[in-house]
Protein backbone atom coordinates (compact mmCIF):
# COMPACT_ATOMS: atom_id res chain seq x y z
CA UNK A 1 0.00 0.00 0.00
CA UNK A 2 1.81 3.08 -1.19
CA UNK A 3 -1.07 5.32 -2.12
CA UNK A 4 -1.85 8.17 0.18
CA UNK A 5 -5.27 7.54 1.74
CA UNK A 6 -5.73 10.86 3.46
CA UNK A 7 -7.91 13.20 1.47
CA UNK A 8 -6.47 16.47 0.31
CA UNK A 9 -7.83 19.71 1.66
CA UNK A 10 -5.68 22.02 -0.42
CA UNK A 11 -6.78 24.86 -2.64
CA UNK A 12 -5.81 22.97 -5.81
CA UNK A 13 -9.21 21.31 -5.88
CA UNK A 14 -11.42 23.06 -8.37
CA UNK A 15 -14.58 24.69 -7.09
CA UNK A 16 -16.76 22.76 -9.51
CA UNK A 17 -15.37 19.42 -8.20
CA UNK A 18 -16.01 20.58 -4.66
CA UNK A 19 -19.57 21.68 -5.36
CA UNK A 20 -20.25 18.39 -7.17
CA UNK A 21 -19.71 16.74 -3.81
CA UNK A 22 -20.81 19.28 -1.21
CA UNK A 23 -24.05 20.05 -3.01
CA UNK A 24 -24.64 17.55 -5.75
CA UNK A 25 -24.95 14.26 -3.97
CA UNK A 26 -24.47 13.56 -0.28
CA UNK A 27 -27.74 15.03 0.86
CA UNK A 28 -27.99 13.90 4.40
CA UNK A 29 -29.85 15.79 7.08
CA UNK A 30 -32.46 18.47 6.92
CA UNK A 31 -31.27 21.24 9.18
CA UNK A 32 -33.32 23.80 11.09
CA UNK A 33 -32.45 26.35 8.46
CA UNK A 34 -34.16 25.09 5.35
CA UNK A 35 -33.06 26.31 1.96
CA UNK A 36 -35.09 24.86 -0.83
CA UNK A 37 -32.34 25.24 -3.39
CA UNK A 38 -31.21 21.88 -4.67
CA UNK A 39 -27.48 21.78 -5.28
CA UNK A 40 -27.86 21.64 -9.01
CA UNK A 41 -30.11 24.68 -8.98
CA UNK A 42 -27.53 26.57 -7.01
CA UNK A 43 -24.84 25.76 -9.51
CA UNK A 44 -27.14 26.85 -12.30
CA UNK A 45 -27.95 30.11 -10.53
CA UNK A 46 -24.25 30.77 -10.13
CA UNK A 47 -23.53 29.86 -13.70
CA UNK A 48 -26.11 32.33 -14.96
CA UNK A 49 -24.66 35.00 -12.71
CA UNK A 50 -21.14 34.27 -13.91
CA UNK A 51 -22.09 34.31 -17.54
CA UNK A 52 -23.98 37.55 -17.09
CA UNK A 53 -21.01 39.23 -15.44
CA UNK A 54 -18.58 37.91 -18.04
CA UNK A 55 -20.88 39.14 -20.82
CA UNK A 56 -21.14 42.60 -19.37
CA UNK A 57 -17.35 42.79 -19.15
CA UNK A 58 -17.07 41.72 -22.77
CA UNK A 59 -19.58 44.25 -24.04
CA UNK A 60 -17.83 47.61 -24.32
CA UNK A 61 -20.39 48.91 -26.81
CA UNK A 62 -23.26 50.37 -24.79
CA UNK A 63 -25.51 50.09 -27.83
CA UNK A 64 -24.78 46.35 -27.83
CA UNK A 65 -27.42 44.67 -29.90
CA UNK A 66 -28.92 47.73 -31.54
CA UNK A 67 -27.53 46.54 -34.87
CA UNK A 68 -30.76 46.38 -36.78
CA UNK A 69 -32.65 49.56 -37.25
CA UNK A 70 -35.91 48.00 -36.13
CA UNK A 71 -38.10 50.00 -38.41
CA UNK B 1 -23.02 39.54 16.01
CA UNK B 2 -26.48 37.98 15.97
CA UNK B 3 -27.70 34.74 17.49
CA UNK B 4 -25.50 31.75 16.83
CA UNK B 5 -26.40 28.46 15.21
CA UNK B 6 -24.59 25.18 14.79
CA UNK B 7 -23.06 24.27 11.46
CA UNK B 8 -22.91 20.49 11.20
CA UNK B 9 -19.74 19.43 9.37
CA UNK B 10 -19.82 15.65 9.69
CA UNK B 11 -20.89 12.68 11.78
CA UNK B 12 -18.16 10.32 12.98
CA UNK B 13 -17.57 7.53 15.42
CA UNK B 14 -14.55 6.46 17.44
CA UNK B 15 -13.10 9.95 17.33
CA UNK B 16 -10.83 11.15 20.11
CA UNK B 17 -11.96 14.64 21.19
CA UNK B 18 -8.28 15.62 21.46
CA UNK B 19 -7.96 15.16 17.71
CA UNK B 20 -10.34 18.08 17.14
CA UNK B 21 -8.25 20.73 18.85
CA UNK B 22 -6.48 21.74 15.63
CA UNK B 23 -9.47 21.39 13.31
CA UNK B 24 -10.74 24.65 11.80
CA UNK B 25 -14.06 25.08 10.05
CA UNK B 26 -16.18 28.04 8.93
CA UNK B 27 -14.26 31.35 9.12
CA UNK B 28 -11.41 29.42 10.75
CA UNK B 29 -13.41 28.75 13.89
CA UNK B 30 -12.75 25.69 16.04
CA UNK B 31 -15.12 22.74 16.20
CA UNK B 32 -16.70 20.81 19.01
CA UNK B 33 -18.35 17.46 19.35
CA UNK B 34 -21.94 16.59 20.20
CA UNK B 35 -22.25 12.95 21.24
CA UNK B 36 -25.36 10.81 21.35
CA UNK B 37 -26.05 7.10 20.88
CA UNK B 38 -22.36 6.41 20.17
CA UNK B 39 -22.36 8.89 17.28
CA UNK B 40 -20.33 12.07 17.20
CA UNK B 41 -21.50 15.18 15.42
CA UNK B 42 -18.73 17.63 14.54
CA UNK B 43 -20.10 21.16 14.69
CA UNK B 44 -18.91 24.73 14.71
CA UNK B 45 -20.69 27.92 15.73
CA UNK B 46 -21.92 30.21 12.99
CA UNK B 47 -23.64 33.56 13.09
CA UNK B 48 -27.29 33.34 12.04
CA UNK B 49 -26.92 36.83 10.56
CA UNK B 50 -24.86 34.97 7.96
CA UNK B 51 -26.32 31.44 8.01
CA UNK B 52 -29.96 32.08 8.91
CA UNK B 53 -32.52 31.35 6.23
CA UNK B 54 -32.80 34.82 4.70
CA UNK B 55 -29.10 35.79 4.72
CA UNK B 56 -28.12 32.29 3.57
CA UNK B 57 -30.39 32.57 0.55
CA UNK B 58 -28.64 35.80 -0.42
CA UNK B 59 -25.16 34.48 0.33
CA UNK B 60 -25.73 31.44 -1.87
CA UNK B 61 -25.97 33.83 -4.81
CA UNK B 62 -22.44 35.03 -4.13
CA UNK B 63 -19.99 32.63 -5.70
CA UNK B 64 -17.00 34.02 -3.80
CA UNK B 65 -18.82 33.45 -0.50
CA UNK B 66 -19.85 29.94 -1.55
CA UNK B 67 -16.27 29.11 -2.50
CA UNK B 68 -14.80 30.35 0.77
CA UNK B 69 -17.35 28.42 2.83
CA UNK B 70 -17.12 25.28 0.69
CA UNK B 71 -13.35 25.19 1.11
CA UNK B 72 -13.64 25.71 4.87
CA UNK B 73 -16.26 22.95 5.09
CA UNK B 74 -14.09 20.62 3.01
CA UNK B 75 -10.96 21.34 5.07
CA UNK B 76 -12.80 20.44 8.29
CA UNK B 77 -14.30 17.29 6.77
CA UNK B 78 -10.86 16.18 5.55
CA UNK B 79 -9.32 16.77 8.97
CA UNK B 80 -11.97 14.66 10.68
CA UNK B 81 -12.01 12.01 7.94
CA UNK B 82 -8.25 11.58 8.36
CA UNK B 83 -8.64 10.33 11.94
CA UNK B 84 -12.02 8.59 12.15
CA UNK B 85 -14.76 6.97 10.09
CA UNK B 86 -16.74 9.96 8.86
CA UNK B 87 -19.93 10.75 7.00
CA UNK B 88 -19.64 14.28 5.59
CA UNK B 89 -22.72 16.48 5.68
CA UNK B 90 -24.09 18.50 2.85
CA UNK B 91 -22.98 22.11 2.61
CA UNK B 92 -24.74 24.47 5.07
CA UNK B 93 -26.58 22.06 7.36
CA UNK B 94 -27.51 24.37 10.22
CA UNK B 95 -29.19 23.67 13.59
CA UNK B 96 -30.39 25.98 16.30
CA UNK B 97 -28.49 24.32 19.14
CA UNK B 98 -26.40 21.36 20.30
CA UNK B 99 -29.63 19.85 21.67
CA UNK B 100 -31.19 19.89 18.22
CA UNK B 101 -28.07 18.22 16.80
CA UNK B 102 -28.21 15.52 19.49
CA UNK B 103 -31.88 14.97 18.74
CA UNK B 104 -31.04 14.34 15.06
CA UNK B 105 -28.37 11.83 16.07
CA UNK B 106 -30.92 10.04 18.23
CA UNK B 107 -33.67 10.01 15.62
CA UNK B 108 -31.36 9.05 12.76
CA UNK B 109 -29.14 6.65 14.69
CA UNK B 110 -29.83 3.62 12.46
CA UNK B 111 -29.41 5.20 9.03
CA UNK B 112 -26.35 7.15 10.23
CA UNK B 113 -24.82 3.94 11.58
CA UNK B 114 -25.50 2.22 8.26
CA UNK B 115 -23.85 5.07 6.40
CA UNK B 116 -20.80 4.87 8.68
CA UNK B 117 -20.64 1.10 8.18
CA UNK B 118 -20.75 1.60 4.42
CA UNK B 119 -17.85 4.07 4.29
CA UNK B 120 -15.65 2.51 6.97
CA UNK B 121 -12.17 1.67 5.64
CA UNK B 122 -12.89 3.24 2.28
CA UNK B 123 -12.49 6.55 0.45
CA UNK B 124 -14.12 8.17 -2.51
CA UNK B 125 -12.28 8.38 -5.85
CA UNK B 126 -13.30 10.54 -8.72
CA UNK B 127 -12.80 9.40 -12.32
CA UNK B 128 -13.64 11.69 -15.19
CA UNK B 129 -13.22 11.03 -18.87
CA UNK B 130 -12.86 13.58 -21.62
CA UNK B 131 -13.12 13.15 -25.36
CA UNK B 132 -10.68 14.79 -27.72
CA UNK B 133 -11.80 18.31 -28.62
CA UNK B 134 -14.38 18.35 -31.44
CA UNK B 135 -12.59 18.33 -34.79
CA UNK B 136 -12.96 21.74 -36.44
CA UNK B 137 -14.86 22.01 -39.69
CA UNK B 138 -12.36 21.32 -42.48
CA UNK B 139 -11.45 24.69 -43.95
CA UNK B 140 -11.07 23.34 -47.47
CA UNK B 141 -14.49 21.70 -47.51
CA UNK B 142 -16.27 22.80 -50.70
CA UNK B 143 -19.03 25.25 -49.98
CA UNK B 144 -22.45 23.76 -50.34
CA UNK B 145 -23.88 24.72 -53.72
CA UNK B 146 -27.47 24.84 -52.54
CA UNK B 147 -29.62 24.87 -49.45
CA UNK B 148 -30.37 21.17 -49.92
CA UNK B 149 -26.66 20.30 -50.16
CA UNK B 150 -25.96 22.44 -47.09
CA UNK B 151 -28.63 20.66 -45.06
CA UNK B 152 -27.26 17.27 -46.17
CA UNK B 153 -23.79 18.37 -45.00
CA UNK B 154 -25.16 19.48 -41.64
CA UNK B 155 -27.08 16.23 -41.20
CA UNK B 156 -23.97 14.23 -41.98
CA UNK B 157 -21.96 16.20 -39.42
CA UNK B 158 -24.63 15.73 -36.75
CA UNK B 159 -24.84 12.00 -37.50
CA UNK B 160 -21.03 11.60 -37.31
CA UNK B 161 -21.05 13.35 -33.98
CA UNK B 162 -23.87 11.16 -32.67
CA UNK B 163 -21.94 8.03 -33.71
CA UNK B 164 -18.80 9.29 -31.94
CA UNK B 165 -20.73 9.97 -28.75
CA UNK B 166 -22.42 6.59 -28.86
CA UNK B 167 -19.05 4.81 -29.37
CA UNK B 168 -17.62 6.81 -26.48
CA UNK B 169 -20.53 5.92 -24.24
CA UNK B 170 -20.13 2.21 -24.99
CA UNK B 171 -16.42 2.27 -24.16
CA UNK B 172 -17.00 4.34 -21.04
CA UNK B 173 -19.81 2.16 -19.81
CA UNK B 174 -17.42 -0.83 -19.96
CA UNK B 175 -14.74 1.27 -18.28
CA UNK B 176 -17.15 2.27 -15.52
CA UNK B 177 -18.17 -1.35 -14.91
CA UNK B 178 -14.56 -2.47 -14.71
CA UNK B 179 -13.86 0.21 -12.10
CA UNK B 180 -17.08 -0.52 -10.22
CA UNK B 181 -15.98 -4.14 -9.78
CA UNK B 182 -12.99 -2.87 -7.77
CA UNK B 183 -15.16 -0.59 -5.67
CA UNK B 184 -17.55 -1.06 -2.77
CA UNK B 185 -20.08 1.24 -4.45
CA UNK B 186 -20.17 3.55 -7.42
CA UNK B 187 -22.29 6.22 -9.01
CA UNK B 188 -22.18 8.36 -12.09
CA UNK B 189 -22.53 12.07 -11.42
CA UNK B 190 -23.85 14.75 -13.74
CA UNK B 191 -21.40 15.87 -16.39
CA UNK B 192 -19.80 19.18 -15.50
CA UNK B 193 -20.69 22.21 -17.50
CA UNK B 194 -17.59 23.35 -19.42
CA UNK B 195 -18.44 26.94 -18.52
CA UNK B 196 -17.98 26.08 -14.84
CA UNK B 197 -15.06 23.67 -15.23
CA UNK B 198 -13.28 25.83 -17.78
CA UNK B 199 -12.36 22.72 -19.81
CA UNK B 200 -12.37 22.77 -23.59
CA UNK B 201 -12.68 19.03 -24.16
CA UNK B 202 -16.17 17.59 -23.88
CA UNK B 203 -16.62 15.63 -20.66
CA UNK B 204 -18.02 12.17 -21.31
CA UNK B 205 -18.03 10.63 -17.84
CA UNK B 206 -18.05 11.95 -14.29
CA UNK B 207 -18.17 9.14 -11.76
CA UNK B 208 -17.46 8.52 -8.08
CA UNK B 209 -16.31 5.25 -6.56
CA UNK B 210 -16.16 4.17 -2.95
CA UNK B 211 -12.93 2.18 -2.76
CA UNK B 212 -11.50 0.21 0.17
CA UNK B 213 -8.12 1.59 1.25
CA UNK B 214 -6.41 -1.73 0.49
CA UNK B 215 -7.78 -1.68 -3.07
CA UNK B 216 -6.90 1.96 -3.79
CA UNK B 217 -3.68 1.25 -5.66
CA UNK B 218 -5.25 -1.39 -7.89
CA UNK B 219 -8.18 0.92 -8.55
CA UNK B 220 -5.95 3.83 -9.45
CA UNK B 221 -3.83 1.63 -11.77
CA UNK B 222 -6.93 0.37 -13.51
CA UNK B 223 -8.37 3.86 -13.90
CA UNK B 224 -5.17 5.16 -15.49
CA UNK B 225 -4.58 2.22 -17.85
CA UNK B 226 -7.96 0.75 -18.82
CA UNK B 227 -8.64 3.30 -21.56
CA UNK B 228 -5.27 2.95 -23.29
CA UNK B 229 -6.98 1.28 -26.25
CA UNK B 230 -8.84 4.53 -26.85
CA UNK B 231 -6.27 7.29 -27.25
CA UNK B 232 -9.08 9.71 -28.07
CA UNK B 233 -10.55 9.33 -24.57
CA UNK B 234 -8.62 10.53 -21.58
CA UNK B 235 -9.35 9.52 -17.99
CA UNK B 236 -8.44 11.62 -14.97
CA UNK B 237 -8.31 10.03 -11.54
CA UNK B 238 -8.56 12.15 -8.44
CA UNK B 239 -8.61 11.08 -4.84
CA UNK B 240 -8.94 10.08 -2.19
CA UNK B 241 -11.92 12.22 -1.22
CA UNK B 242 -13.98 11.93 1.94
CA UNK B 243 -16.99 9.79 0.99
CA UNK B 244 -19.29 12.69 0.07
CA UNK B 245 -21.07 10.87 -2.74
CA UNK B 246 -21.82 7.84 -0.60
CA UNK B 247 -23.10 9.54 2.51
CA UNK B 248 -26.76 9.75 1.58
CA UNK B 249 -29.00 8.18 4.15
CA UNK B 250 -31.41 5.47 3.25
CA UNK B 251 -34.48 6.46 5.21
CA UNK B 252 -37.14 3.85 5.55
Amino acid sequence: MTLETTARADAQISLVDLLDRLLGTGVVLVGDVVISLAGIDLVRVQLEALITSVRSELAPDPHGEAGSDGT
Amino acid sequence: MGASGRYLVAVSRGLDAEALSEVRAIHGSGVHMVECEGLQAIVCDVDLDEFGEEPLRGNLENLAWVEEMARAHHAAVCAVDAVATTVPMRFATIYESDDRVAEQLRVLRDPLTEALDRVEGASEWSVKAYAAPEPPEPADRPRAESGVAYLAQRREAVEARRRRESDDEEALSAFHHELARLAVASRRLQLQDPRLSGRQEPMRMNAAYLVAHHAAERFSDCATTALTGRPDLRAEVDGPWPPYSFAALELS
